[in-house]
């Protein structure tokens, strides 16, 4: 308005010409660079680099990555298959090569009796100079390594699959509710609530005496109970985004009501949805486990990291070292996809205060 | 807020209905008859079937089930033990697995919240680093594998504890598995505790309380700890339910005679009466344990109190 009045008020009556040596260059390639204190980083670059900061959820990780890869290879290692028996070379303690002439491993074991307490070698008893089981042996003469990490196999498989398509029924079903709303919300919410009442335990048991007890059926009854939780997060992320401009915008183009919900929403709930994967991943473990330990699990001759430790149950106090390998697998990988699932919560979610 | 509370009991009950349909078409589905006898001849059988009722129109078996179920007549066992009524055989059972199920609840829930306020008050420090370390720990190691540690270390070697359950010393039996069942309950309130105190002691009313002239236990347990209560109450529910799963193998471990140890023998000799049963009160608690911590919640915490009076009007 200002510069309006002067410029009206004092035509200009001469025009500038700019001439050649009016401008030169600074030459200062040397003073100017980017800011890398601040420099903008796409959503993913940042989460990985929170996550990195997170000890304890990199030590998860490694870990996740070094048990899937014994779990993978062990059982191939040495000679011996995860079914096969040898009842001649039973209940021996582990002996490893190499390690057994520093003095640690060597295939000695207590026991005791009312007599006291000695320490004897089976391998030495009954003249196996060249047989090592690195985990022992078990009361039919198989090979605990090979039945661990092939036990570690069976779980990290149901697992994964249970999270997995747990993610998928919750997620559906967690976002056309919130997505349609009103009386469609109201039924799915009660259905839900309905089907949250009955106790997992109750489901699980259940469904395993009627159907046949194996690892699908398994992947069934965790599949009918872990799809809640997902469901709950869904919903709720699909009512703070489904508001947003960019919904409406998609709307306006003409978008229908399932691109809407898969391909403008989906995409931008994928933190929280990785998150709860990950922390029903131990879930689905501890469920397996416990089912084993139940009678209700894999049946033999397969194994699972839970019904080896319901197997070395009979015999722990005679032979510990038989339910030690399991439990230790067991425990660090419920451990490590905890540790996991808290660094990529953090790391997914900037917002989240720094607790 | 009584709009609210019947509407929780309604859909509570409706749930209960829900499961009695379900274990009553499982027993349905279940194969074979429980007169699989093969001396019986068909009139016999006939006047089995009458006599128990299995001749009529399946919709009245259902409601005299649920009449039954409803009235504690949960019918007889087949396998464990034979023709004893199950509720005789739950009777001696449940207060022994409810017993053991309270002190776990009570030593999580005391010693998760101390663990919890002891690292809110000194976060970021060694003790802080500690007891979350205890934490995770006790969040992701399954209460069975406790069980085992804890009944070879403190049973077996030390002998400090009877390794499993007597009836004649029944408070030291009750220690280890206690202990156990109470590891994920402690983790699980250590954890909420810190996190909700830390946003407490963060608050305002804090700073005010603080700068009127409060210090140590009185601004601690009169002013954080009491508004930082309150959502732990909503974890309490899921974690006695999670209880009542873990008590189930810990139960076995320590050879305890309870409810818990009893579902699992009849899983395993396929006593489905006794199955059944056992869903039905094991579903029953758990309805009515999230039942009365909604309600409780609702009447506790104000700020729901006054938004759903809000929201009513």
């Amino acid at each position: 308005m200002n510069a309006a009045t002067q410029a009206s008020g004092a035509p200009v009556t001469e025009t500038a010409v700019f001439r050649p040596d009016d401008f030169k260059l600074k030459n200062n390639a040397d003073e100017i660079r980017v800011d890398t204190n601040f420099v903008s980083q796409s959503f993913w670059k940042e989460a990985v680099i929170r996550f990195r900061r997170k000890k304890s959820a990199v030590f998860g990780l490694i870990m996740i990555l070094l048990i899937t890869l014994i779990a993978i290879f062990g059982p191939g290692m040495n000679g011996y298959t995860y079914s096969g028996q040898n009842l001649s070379q039973k209940d021996l303690a582990p002996r490893v090569p190499g390690i057994e002439s520093i003095g640690i491993l060597k295939g000695d074991e207590k026991i005791s009796t009312t007599n006291g307490t000695y320490v004897v070698n089976n391998y030495k008893l009954k003249n196996l100079s060249n047989v090592y089981y690195w985990f022992g042996s078990d009361t039919f003469g198989r090979d605990i390594w090979t039945r661990t990490w092939s036990g570690a196999r069976v779980s990290l498989i149901i697992a994964v699959a249970a999270a997995f398509i747990d993610m998928v029924i919750g997620m559906s079903y967690g976002l056309i509710s919130g997505y349609f709303g009103g009386r469609v919300d109201n039924v799915m919410q009660r259905i839900l609530e309905i089907a949250n009442g009955i106790p997992q335990l109750v489901v699980v048991t259940l469904l395993l005496l009627v159907l046949q007890p194996g690892m699908l059926t398994i992947i069934f009854a965790l599949m009918l109970t872990q799809w809640i939780g997902m469901s709950r997060i869904a919903r709720a992320e699909m009512l703070k985004l489904k508001e947003q401009e960019f919904v409406l915008a998609s709307r306006t183009l003409g978008a229908g009501d399932f691109f809407i919900i898969f391909r403008e929403v989906l995409p931008n709930i994928i933190g929280p949805v990785i998150t709860q994967v990950m922390f029903s991943i131990p879930t689905a473990i501890f469920t397996e486990a416990f089912l084993s330990f139940v009678g209700l699990g894999i049946p033999v001759p397969q194994c699972s990291l839970g019904s080896l430790i319901s197997e070395g149950f009979n015999s722990f106090t005679t032979h510990p070292y038989q339910i030690v390998p399991p439990i230790i697998v067991m425990s660090l990988l419920m451990l490590s996809f905890n540790l996991v699932a808290d660094g990529l919560r953090e790391a997914l979610d900037p917002k989240l205060k720094e607790m | 807020m009584k709009k609210y509370a019947l509407k929780r009991i309604l859909l509570s009950l409706f749930t209960l209905l829900v499961i009695l349909l379900v274990l009553f078409i499982l027993m349905q589905l279940m194969p074979g008859s429980p007169f699989n006898d093969e001396k019986l001849n068909a009139e016999q059988k006939a006047n089995l079937y009458a006599k128990y009722g299995l001749d009529q129109p399946v919709i009245v078996q259902f409601f005299r089930y649920v009449g039954h179920m409803l009235t504690g007549d949960f019918g007889v066992s087949y396998n464990i033990s034979k023709n004893t009524p199950i509720s005789q055989l739950i009777q001696t059972r449940l207060p022994i697995s409810i017993g053991i199920g309270g002190m776990a609840v009570a030593i999580g829930a005391i010693v998760g919240l101390v663990l919890g306020i002891i690292s809110a008050i000194w976060h970021d420090t060694f003790v802080d680093t500690i007891a979350t370390i205890i934490s995770v720990i006790g969040v992701s190691v399954p209460s069975y594998v406790f069980a085992l540690a804890l009944s070879y270390s403190f049973g077996f070697r030390l002998r400090w504890f009877p390794m499993l359950f007597t009836a004649k010393q029944m408070f030291s039996s009750s220690v280890l598995p206690s202990i156990a069942l109470s590891m994920f309950t402690m983790a699980s309130i250590a954890r909420f505790t810190r996190s909700e105190m830390l946003e407490v002691l963060g608050s305002e009313y804090m700073l005010l309380a603080e700068s009127k002239g409060l210090s140590g236990p009185a601004l601690i347990f009169r002013h954080a700890l009491r508004n930082a209560l309150i959502p732990i109450i909503t974890v309490l529910a899921p974690l006695i339910v999670d209880l009542m799963t873990g008590s189930l193998v810990v139960e076995k471990i320590f050879a305890i005679p309870g409810v818990g140890s009893l579902l699992v023998t009849a899983i395993q000799s396929n006593d489905y009466n006794v199955v059944i049963a056992l869903s039905f009160i094991y579903s029953a608690m758990y309805i009515g344990i999230m039942l009365i911590v909604d309600i409780l919640y609702g009447i506790i915490d104000p700020r729901i109190r006054l938004a759903k009076k809000e929201g009513a009007a």
